[in-house]
């Protein structure tokens, strides 16, 4: 063994042991859940006594279930729904404000609903949608008496539910969107100026650009939101009416708590995290080779 | 030194993993048992967090009754307290006294070894008069009696007294007379019924069915009759003719029934008699304000009328450390001092016939149901095996919110029941 080595060793060894408590935790509160929920996910279990092994069963079944599939399609209206309301509106606000004397003052108010939690959100929007709620109260006294029933009619539910989500999602998409516009090197831009490029040449050529890094993270966290999209679901319309409005984390809950199949629902967490992982994965891929390509 | 800087560089390290483990896995300790008699303080876990105060004035009873405390942990998500009951099975923490479900869920339990016997209770309980033998069957499996029951309720319409009065209506003591209420009030501009699309979606279905014919009702806990059956699809055509007179409430309002009740959307709301509770916290007065009358049977040539009862138990964990404490309380709780003192705090009809009543009209209903003229029906909700039932209220949710032909809906409950019942062998 040489003399390095010999020196190393123990600096190695009081390295692991100070790294230890977070390999432990991290090990013990993520990675076995993970392998835990993935074993259950092949098996037949409610809870009690012993999980029995059942294969592919859970995953056959999943497939199967024209539930399954409905609920896949509203977490899909999520995506595209999250991605073009608060991200657009979000980009839009930026825009809008940027460089506006007193802008921040403008953004804040969109701001101030993100400090609400999901579930809170989700009653908040339900005392105002739901049948003779406070939008119908409001729309009668201006003559208006056949309102849509807001939470009973598919796939309305869904698209208001994602119309709350936005209320509450605009503003921190505008807040990052304007770090990325202030953070923006000033010569290109007045470069471009001198140049004539204004309004949307300016931003289609300029300012989309150089946006991307930023761009990449918010659309990236929306597509990963949006795919667990719970709370507000639960706090609105709790999936229904029957099975309507569910989204893929609200049935991988429904089997798991309120069915007790813990096995179909660890088979559907399986499913929702390998779909958040791909998504992510291919997007962020896709955008990274756009970016070594400027 | 440099050894020295390592070692001691190791152990802080390793003393703090340690240290944290223990803080993550340490959940206090259990009293100690001294062997003696079962007295102390006894935890007990329910998911009614709404009745916590009232389990906390049932102290003032069981401490000179039977010399035990109850430390009262109310969960308000019924789903989370499920798992966190099946899991504690897991640990040695399990509950000394919960509260749980009648039916499959009870069931499963027992199945396992899960909860302890409480034979021995039931006959004690018997044999003094303070529980009926009807109750006893909910709680037995193979002979052998589990639980003891926290509450029993019936299922019945409340009403709101005023809009009866000023149209006119008596309480209907037929099947007839309800329709021609409900004709009269809907004429009036008065929706007669409450509904809603989530949660509380079976009890319609389970007074249509169980009051044209009980058998059938029955048949339907037990898989010998099939949601898709002729005479269950008729009946589910006579609700939807209901609900296109226009006799229901809106099933997407979020309003609280109790004061939907109270400032008149609806009429009448079948519910559980513990929620004359909910009416009374939403300023109503009983005999007042509101009164409840039994729902007379739909096929008018039944001898009985069935009347939906639903009750709920108190278990004790097999493996707790507390079960001698919980077993000494349930044998307390079936007392008529102790079902008196629930009574006072909870305002509900206790299963004790001789518990005293405050509430006149609930004491009537709990002599009434006893007699030879009613049929006791177990609720729809215990009596349907648990993935049958999700499925089952999320689909008259489902009709609830857009009324229509019954056949999908039923059929798919049907699909739900075939699974289960062909998993059962």
């Amino acid at each position: 063994m040489s003399a390095l080595a010999k020196r190393t060793t123990p600096y190695l060894w009081s390295a692991r042991g100070f790294i230890a408590p977070g390999v432990i935790i991290v090990a013990v509160l993520l990675y076995l859940p993970l392998l835990w929920t993935t074993y259950l996910s092949f098996t037949a279990y409610d809870g009690l006594g012993d999980p029995q092994w059942v294969g592919l069963a859970n995953y056959a079944e999943m497939f199967d279930d024209p539930d399954f599939l409905g609920s896949l399609g509203n977490t899909l209206l999520w995506v595209v729904g999250t991605l073009v309301i608060p991200v657009g509106l979000g980009l839009a606000l930026a825009l809008l404000t940027w460089n506006l004397p007193g802008g921040v003052w403008l953004r804040l108010p969109f701001l101030i609903p993100y400090a609400i939690s999901g579930i809170g959100v989700g009653l908040i929007w339900s005392f105002i949608l739901s049948s003779n709620g406070a939008l119908d109260q409001a729309l009668g006294f201006f003559g208006v008496d056949e309102t849509p029933r807001w939470l009973v009619d598919a796939p309305l539910n869904t698209v208001v539910m994602i119309v709350a989500a936005s209320w509450q999602g605009i503003g921190v998409n505008a807040l990052l969107f304007t770090i990325g516009l202030n953070s923006i090197p000033k010569e290109p831009l007045e470069a471009a100026r001198l140049d004539g490029a204004t309004g949307g040449r300016l931003f289609g050529s300029i300012l989309w650009p150089m946006l991307r890094p930023l761009t990449t993270v918010v659309i990236g966290l929306s597509i990963v939101a949006s795919l667990k999209t719970f709370d507000i679901v639960l706090g609105m319309t709790k999936g229904g009416p029957g099975r309507a409005s569910e989204t893929l984390a609200l049935t991988m809950y429904k089997e798991t708590f309120v069915n007790s199949q813990y096995g179909l629902g660890s088979a559907i967490a399986v499913f929702l995290t390998v779909v958040t992982m791909v998504a992510s994965i291919l997007y962020l891929r896709q955008q990274l080779s756009k970016k070594n390509e400027i | 030194m440099n050894s020295r800087k390592t070692t001691i560089g190791v152990l802080s390290a390793l003393s703090l993993s340690a240290l944290m483990l223990t803080a993550c896995s340490s959940g206090g300790s259990a009293a100690p048992a001294d062997g003696g008699a079962p007295t102390g303080t006894l935890n007990f876990y329910t998911d009614k967090a709404a009745w916590e105060p009232d389990f906390k004035a049932l102290n003032a009873s069981s401490e000179p009754g039977v010399n035990i405390t109850l430390n009262t942990t109310g969960y308000s998500d019924a789903n989370q307290y499920d798992a966190f009951v099946k899991q504690s099975f897991r640990t040695s923490k399990s509950p000394g006294l919960f509260s749980w479900h009648t039916g499959d869920s009870l069931k499963k339990l027992v199945d396992e070894n899960l909860v302890a016997e409480t034979s021995d209770i039931w006959k004690k309980a018997i044999d003094e008069g303070w529980v009926s033998k009807d109750l006893e069957r909910y709680y037995t499996f193979d002979g052998k009696q589990y639980c003891v029951p926290m509450n029993i309720a019936y299922w019945v319409m409340y009403y709101n007294k005023p809009i009866f009065e000023k149209n006119g209506i008596e309480v209907p003591t037929t099947w007839s007379e309800l329709d021609a209420a409900a004709t009269k009030l809907k004429a009036a501009g008065t929706t007669p019924y409450y509904q809603t699309s989530t949660l509380f979606t079976f009890q319609w279905f389970q007074q249509l069915v169980a009051g044209t014919d009980p058998a059938l009702y029955k048949g339907l806990s037990t898989g010998d009759v099939k949601y898709t059956d002729p005479k269950i699809v008729a009946i589910m055509n006579e609700w939807l003719d209901e609900q296109k007179k226009g006799w229901f409430s809106d099933a997407g309002s979020t309003t609280d029934p109790a004061v939907g009740l109270k400032q008149g959307d609806f009429a009448m709301i079948n519910f559980g008699s513990f929620f004359g509770g909910s009416l009374d916290a939403a300023g109503m007065k009983s005999g007042t304000d509101y009164g409840f009358f039994v729902i007379p049977a739909k096929n008018e040539s039944l001898t009985q009328t069935p009347v939906a009862v639903e009750t709920g138990p108190l278990c004790i964990a097999e493996n707790s450390k507390q079960k001698d404490l919980g077993l000494a309380y349930a044998e307390w709780w079936m007392s008529p001092e102790a079902q008196t003192a629930w009574g006072d705090a909870r305002g509900d009809v206790p299963f004790n016939p001789k518990a005293k009543v405050k509430d006149q009209a609930l004491a009537e209903l709990g002599q009434n149901v006893a007699s030879s003229d009613y049929q006791l029906v177990e609720r729809y909700f215990e009596a349907t095996p648990t993935p049958i039932l999700t499925v089952a209220l999320e689909q008259f949710g489902a009709f609830n919110a857009n009324p229509g032909d019954p056949m999908p809906f039923l059929q798919k409950i049907q699909d739900e029941a075939d699974k289960y019942w062909a998993a059962q062998g």
